[in-house]
């Protein structure tokens, strides 16, 4: 919309439909470009956590490195705070609404069984993480209706077990790279669609 | 050009109309949001957010976030009715006169 001393004219039928759809189509590209931010900085931080952790355990053979995960939430949580802080506050819609809700409850699984394999280290964790994760990126991209999203999130979860079940030790952490990777790809997936 | 003297003059407004476009796909917006994504200047969307609001079209807290003073828009299930009637008969004009 222009901006213009006219904004309060009368208009015809056509022009108040363009209207109305423009600042619709406006409002929900907004919207998911703010989504995507999220899905990049999350996206990074699993890759950047992976690989780190993957060293430190590789160089000193210590399991204990395992719980700097726990700093992944708590360093998350506050930049995607500083992340809708800057700028203009952007709205929720029904869509990025479902897609937060969708990734709050993977960080409540995530947390709570990581929390549990600390008492009891199931050989399975990797593949119990992976599997929700690719499940929630797919989930993500039947909301978006975006079909590399949904086959990325396939491949993440389903192939992301697999290869969790063949490899063992902290081979398996770089199946989580490949995770953040896929997540931050899906992220300027969503920015460049709704550019 | 035909115009719709017939048709809810509350939203047949350019200025209205966009913000209640906003307001139809959201939970809420807040002033600067709209101000953004409609170009208007400060003044007149507060004139026209208070026409809104007097119509029960939508509802408008005032508030602070920190020492800066924030609004927040949200739509009324009035607003919601007005605006899908409003949108109907548009349609309905557009398809008669073709």
């Amino acid at each position: 919309m222009e901006k213009s001393n006219e904004q309060n004219k009368e208009m015809t039928a056509q022009e108040s439909l363009d209207l109305i759809s423009e600042m619709l189509n406006n409002n929900r590209r907004c919207i998911l470009q703010n989504s995507a931010k999220h899905f990049i900085l999350w996206g990074a931080l699993l890759l950047v956590f992976s690989i780190v952790i993957y060293e430190l355990l590789h160089v000193t053979r210590d399991l204990r490195w395992n719980l700097l995960w726990f700093a992944m939430p708590l360093l998350g949580f506050p930049l995607a705070r500083l992340l809708g802080k800057n700028g203009t506050a952007v709205p929720q819609n029904v869509i990025s609404s479902q897609l937060h809700y969708i990734w709050l409850a993977y960080c409540a699984f995530a947390v709570v069984i990581s929390i549990v394999a600390m008492f009891e280290m199931p050989s399975c964790i990797t593949l119990l993480l992976v599997a929700l994760l690719g499940f929630a990126e797919c989930s993500s991209g039947l909301l978006l209706k975006n079909w590399p999203i949904i086959i990325g999130g396939f491949i993440l979860g389903v192939g992301g077990a697999v290869v969790a079940m063949l490899v063992r030790s902290e081979v398996q952490l770089l199946v989580f790279a490949a995770g953040g990777l896929i997540l931050a790809a899906t992220g300027l997936i969503v920015k460049r669609q709704y550019q | 050009m035909t115009m719709f003297p017939k048709l809810d003059p509350i939203l047949h407004s350019e200025l209205r109309l966009a913000v209640m476009s906003i307001l139809i796909g959201v939970d809420e917006a807040d002033f600067t949001y709209l101000k953004k994504q409609t170009g208007a200047t400060s003044g007149n969307l507060s004139v026209q957010i208070d026409k809104l609001m007097a119509a029960g079209y939508i509802t408008v807290e005032k508030g602070f976030k920190g020492k800066v003073p924030h609004t927040t828009c949200k739509i009324t299930t009035t607003g919601q009715d007005a605006f899908n009637k409003y949108v109907e008969s548009l349609k309905e004009y557009l398809s008669a006169s073709k």
